[in-house]
């Protein structure tokens, strides 16, 4: 009676093998429920246990270069790192093609049936609309952009999809470097600071990263002359725009302006200057522009700066 | 000159003081053991991302400055049409809104939407005029305009404006000061802050209004300089009379006496500065000089008389009247004497129908007769002067209108109009450093949101000031513990697509 008790409170035991194996099946019916439930956690799991490969984009692809950053801008705020609505992320190659709680977003070359593609294709109004309603929806080239992408199997390695719209170019601001502009300023700055002194708002720089100067004595009229423009010769390779309409400027400065090696636009409007200035300038390879208004500069003299494809405002046949 | 470096230096101290508010006696209680120990981490930034130093001697506020990078222009005319002309009737050709002409409008054009103006449902409004392709860029526009047609090639047309606002004057505002509100320094103000004046016997930041009968709705802030130092606001001149008024001498006050009179008042004043130290005061004697100076230039640069006979017939101009005509041929005398920044305003595009001067099928055709001719005229006339090489034009209104019928208390009216439309507006530009014989932007079939590259006016002027050589980030001023910038504080885009 009493053995019987105790085997009997024996078999009431489980053995550890029978323990542990109820553990086991339950933790992984749980698992398995959770990966059918919820697609994401099982590519996660079969991805961290290292039976799946984690899908990348190569940087060089259409998807990198083209679609992820219309995804950065219009939908990782709430389908990324910070957030998962709807478990769905689209923050990297391996989270887009996976898709979210209701299923993949996106069906390789079936452009159809991408609910993604589709939803940020409704109508503003539309309750299913994505991004929602209030938030700026996609232009119409990042949705041919995306919808291109699908359409070509919706690859990680795709470089370039023919007839795709053309990439924004975004303006790259030149960087200051004060330190190195005041370098290349060095050699030429008391020369500079005296003659802009005597000549008040005549010379500045072309700006404040660079070491060119800008010649501007329009202002001055008359009462600027060829010995004036002599007396900036020191400075006359770094200037590169020099404005000298309206002064008593003649054909005696040729020389100054030849020495202007790098002069990319010259005005001498209402000047006294003649064709033997012009001729002066067929040296003048940067020049891009010469404007000669009220001047006795003629067609002829002004015809192979035109034919070297510099702009030609005014002289002889001019308007 | 020791004189001279004091009041720079009081000018400057003065500033720091202003700029030191109880927000930074605050900030520096709280955070500054946190900031003592973090002070090698967070070192201020210096070399590429340091303030641009804006600081002048303050007895020549406008001498110039040279900009961040080299610029692709040196001024700017800002031709505004005030109250907003029809990109429907002028630009945005809609073939489709055409076919539509006296429908009802689709319900999700008004649902849950605030118009000005608009009741009910509207009636789809067709083009008013027909459009057709002009140039060799083949660019579409309507027969409204014979002469701009002329310049086609030169235009860089963008169809695709946007703005938040839906009432003339803070619109204007938003154009000109980049802020629905009145306060901000405007776009001429920031110019001219940023880079100074060519001349210093003009202002650097002149504004012609024609049309007058119906006035600027935002009035003078539209032009006012905000935050800025005053000496960087508009100056209104006027193409027939004095251009300033009370600029000239009382008819029994010579120049000498006058020049005495200065004198004593400089005098005066120089005591106040140093006394209080105030840069306005400094400022003020600098405006007082200028106007002195400007006695003789200003008369001469407005004085349209001495154009030949075919150039005031080319722009069409009439010495002695007020028009947008003369306000033109004036703008291009400006421009040739260095100053950085000419506004015209011309009034009277506010097309609701409801006046008759307000119909597109008669005010809007009025307003274009007066204003095809000049701005073509002056579009030519600089670039024969090759002065269009280092200018940039801008035209355009304050918001775009409807692509309805405006029925104002749900009723038709009698002559036809569009209401405010903030959604979309075309507007162009011209000039250095921009494509030519370009659209840019488009609307949908019906002209009623953008389809494709929306441009905010704070893209605009991102690209205003990134063609006359400033990051709009880093053109600031330091006012109310913020760094304060035309762009104002969301991110605006230099639109690269229109740069040449």
């Amino acid at each position: 009676m009493g053995d019987s008790g105790i085997s009997g409170r024996r078999s009431g035991h489980l053995s550890a093998f029978v323990y542990f194996s109820c553990v086991a099946l339950l933790t992984l019916a749980g698992v398995g429920l959770a990966m059918l439930t919820r697609p994401a956690f099982g590519h996660d799991m079969l991805q961290w246990i290292g039976l799946e490969s984690v899908p990348q984009a190569q940087a060089t692809s259409f998807y990198a270069r083209r679609v992820a950053p219309v995804f950065e801008t219009h939908c990782t705020s709430c389908h990324g790192d910070k957030r998962q609505k709807s478990d769905l992320r689209l923050d990297s190659f391996a989270a887009v093609l996976r898709g979210g709680k209701h299923d993949a977003v996106i069906h390789p070359g079936d452009v159809k049936n991408s609910e993604l593609l589709v939803r940020i294709s409704l109508p503003a109004l539309d309750d299913r609309a994505m991004p929602p309603s209030g938030k700026t929806p996609l232009t119409e080239d990042e949705k041919t952009v995306i919808k291109l992408w699908i359409a070509h199997g919706a690859s990680g390695s795709l470089r370039d999809i023919p007839g795709a719209p053309k990439p924004v170019v975004e303006v790259e601001i030149p960087k200051l470097d004060p330190a190195r502009t005041e370098k290349q300023r060095a050699p030429l700055a008391a020369q500079m600071l005296r003659l802009q002194k005597r000549f008040p708002g005549v010379i500045t720089y072309e700006a404040r990263d660079s070491a060119d100067l800008e010649i501007d004595a329009s202002l001055k009229g008359r009462s600027f002359g060829d010995a004036d423009l002599q007396a900036l010769s020191p400075l006359a390779a770094r200037i590169v725009a020099a404005n000298l309409s309206g002064t008593a400027v003649g054909d005696a400065s040729a020389p100054v302006l030849a020495a202007m090696v790098r002069l990319k636009s010259l005005r001498l409007s209402g000047t006294k200057v003649s064709d033997a200035t012009i001729h002066a300038l067929d040296e003048a390879k940067t020049l891009r522009s010469v404007t000669v208004v009220d001047t006795s500069v003629t067609a002829r003299a002004l015809a192979p700066l035109r034919a070297r494809g510099v702009a030609v405002y005014g002289g002889g046949d001019g308007p | 000159m020791a004189d001279r470096k004091d009041q720079a230096f009081g000018h400057l101290d003065l500033l720091k003081i202003q700029a030191d508010t109880r927000r930074h006696f605050l900030g520096w209680g709280a955070g500054g053991l946190g900031a003592l120990f973090m002070h090698g981490a967070f070192a201020a930034p210096a070399g590429e991302n340091a303030p641009l130093n804006f600081n002048r001697n303050p007895a020549t506020p406008l001498s110039v400055l040279p900009p961040q990078f080299p610029a692709k222009v040196k001024r700017v005319i800002y031709l505004h049409m005030g109250g907003s002309p029809s990109q429907l009737e002028l630009f945005d050709h809609k073939p489709i809104l055409a076919k539509f002409h006296g429908h009802d409008c689709p319900e999700s054009f008004i649902k849950g939407k605030r118009l000005a103006f608009i009741q009910g449902i509207p009636k789809l409004l067709g083009p008013m005029f027909p459009f057709h392709r002009a140039g060799k860029s083949g660019t579409w526009i309507s027969d409204r305009l014979p002469h701009l047609e002329g310049a086609i090639d030169d235009l860089c047309i963008i169809k695709s404006m946007k703005t938040d606002q839906f009432n003339h004057a803070p619109a204007q505002l938003l154009v000109h000061t980049g802020d629905p509100r009145t306060g901000h320094a405007s776009l001429g103000s920031w110019v001219t802050y940023g880079l100074g004046s060519e001349n210093q016997n003009l202002p650097g930041f002149i504004v012609l209004i024609s049309n007058g009968g119906t006035t600027a709705n935002a009035g003078k802030p539209l032009w006012g300089s905000g935050f800025l130092p005053s000496v960087y606001q508009g100056v209104a001149c006027r193409s027939a009379g004095e251009p300033v008024l009370f600029l000239d001498n009382p008819k029994s006050v010579s120049r000498a006496e006058r020049r005495k009179v200065l004198d004593a008042v400089d005098e005066i004043n120089q005591q106040t500065y140093r006394e209080f130290g105030n840069p306005e005061t400094v400022t003020r004697i600098a405006q007082y000089e200028m106007a002195f100076r400007m006695q003789l230039e200003a008369s001469d640069a407005m004085d349209i008389h001495r154009e030949p006979k075919a150039v005031l017939e080319r722009y069409g101009a009439e010495p002695g009247k007020t028009s947008y005509a003369n306000n033109c041929l004036v703008a291009r005398r400006l421009a040739e004497r260095g100053v950085r920044y000419i506004q015209l305003y011309h009034w009277g595009w506010d097309s609701h129908g409801t006046p008759v001067d307000e119909g597109l099928n008669v005010g809007l055709v009025k307003r274009c007769r007066e204003t095809d001719q000049p701005t073509a005229a002056l579009l030519a006339d600089l670039k024969s002067r090759g002065l269009l090489e280092d200018t940039l034009i801008v035209w355009g209104g304050e918001f775009g209108r409807t692509p309805m019928w405006e029925n104002r208390g749900g009723q038709e009216m009698e002559f036809i109009g569009r209401d405010h439309h903030p959604n979309c507006f075309s507007i162009w530009l011209a000039g250095g450093g921009v494509k030519r014989g370009i659209s840019y932007g488009e609307t949908d079939d019906m002209g009623y949101e953008i389809a494709r590259n929306p441009v905010e006016l704070r893209d605009l002027h991102a690209t205003m000031l990134y063609l006359l050589g400033f990051d709009h980030r880093r053109l600031n001023y330091s006012y109310q513990g913020l760094d304060q910038k035309l762009t104002g504080v969301k991110p605006a885009r230099i639109v690269s697509e229109i740069l040449a």
